[in-house]
């Protein structure tokens, strides 16, 4: 009877290791990269390395861009792409890497530009910011 | 004992989301003069406590999402009106909508909104550019009517020194814009604007860009 008890802990204890186990694995890979990166994203220590070589593009809404801006950006957004696609072109050199940066958090509009950028002008060294203006700010 | 704790753990397992999505992903091909798309994600609860949803939030300022009320019943069907606005956007767009429940097998859902807005005229590239100094070839630019027969009326350059011509492919299909500056010497810019015949009532324009750099 013990032996039986044993044998069927043990059993109980391998069925409750496998969740055990894959909940820790995605924990703990989870806790040593929280920002995973997006395709097409670029983290803030890579651009920095890049220098003056990047081209800054800022998609937030104008009075934001107003109050701060990475400097050198130059403001764009999907919405009003035809009206500032000029602006950016007058200050774009097809010798630097571009990056686009939002808001930050669930921003999805660097990524619209950035997508816009490569599809339609057909620039194929964009990037998007992660973290974007609020990553920027804590530096 | 042994059976009862497996019979627990494979409940335990087995634990679904109360709400119940539809059809969580949606996807709609537009054109640009439809402004927007608004659609509706239908869920229910099959649980059998209430749900109460939370918070609603979009990855956009160009999408909304409103719902009627916040708690539902268990048997209850609810759904999220959804307002996505292109506002200029073009190409394929992505919208995810979050929905944030006190369901505790899922406390957040969401949802994916996808619009593919179709211009009428795809022009590839939609930048020519020469450096300074360069041969200063002829570059061409493609224009495909997309869905339907879109016609060049004519194409022109904001500055003389970067010259814009249209060649016919196909009528009403395909064209080619060929653009070329008389040299390459200094820094210039042009915007090419392509006037085309469609949609008849409200004739589209379109601009391609010219840069020496």
């Amino acid at each position: 009877v013990i032996a039986r008890a044993f044998r069927e802990c043990g059993i109980l204890l391998a069925l409750a290791l496998i969740p055990a186990a894959t909940s820790g694995a995605i924990q703990l890979k989870w806790q040593s990269s929280p920002e995973a990166l997006l395709p097409g994203e670029v983290r803030l220590g890579t651009a920095q390395m890049w220098g003056d070589a990047v081209q800054w593009v800022d998609t937030r809404a104008a009075a934001k861009f107003e109050r701060g801006q990475i400097p050198g950006a130059v403001r764009l957004s999907a919405e009003q792409w035809d009206e500032l696609i000029p602006s950016f072109l007058e200050v774009w050199d097809p010798e630097k890497t571009i990056v686009v940066y939002g808001e930050g958090g669930v921003d999805d509009d660097a990524h619209a530009v950035a997508g816009q950028l490569k599809r339609e002008l057909q620039l194929d060294n964009v990037w998007v910011l992660k973290g974007g203006w609020v990553a920027w700010q804590q530096k | 004992m042994f059976r009862a704790a497996l019979a627990l753990l494979t409940l335990t397992t087995a634990a679904s989301a109360q709400l119940q999505w539809a059809d969580p992903l949606q996807e709609f091909q537009r054109l640009p003069e439809d402004k927007f798309v608004q659609t509706r994600f239908a869920f229910r609860n099959s649980g059998s406590a209430p749900v109460t949803i939370k918070k609603i939030s979009t990855s956009c300022g160009c999408t909304t999402a409103k719902l009627d009320k916040k708690t539902y019943a268990p048997g209850e069907s609810g759904e999220i009106e959804a307002k996505f606005t292109f506002s200029g956007r073009t190409g394929p767009q992505r919208k995810i909508i979050t929905v944030v429940s006190d369901d505790p097998a899922q406390a957040r859902t969401v949802l994916d909104l996808r619009v593919w807005v179709n211009r009428p005229l795809a022009i590839k590239p939609g930048l020519v550019f020469w450096r300074v100094g360069d041969a200063g070839e002829a570059k061409s630019v493609q224009l495909t009517a997309e869905g339907q027969k879109v016609g060049i009326k004519s194409v022109r350059s904001s500055n003389p020194r970067i010259k814009a011509s249209v060649e016919t492919v196909r009528p009403g299909e395909a064209y080619a814009l060929v653009v070329q500056p008389t040299d390459t010497a200094q820094k210039e810019s042009a915007e090419l604007i392509v006037h085309t015949d469609y949609p008849p009532d409200a004739p589209r324009s379109y601009t391609v860009h010219a840069r020496i750099k």
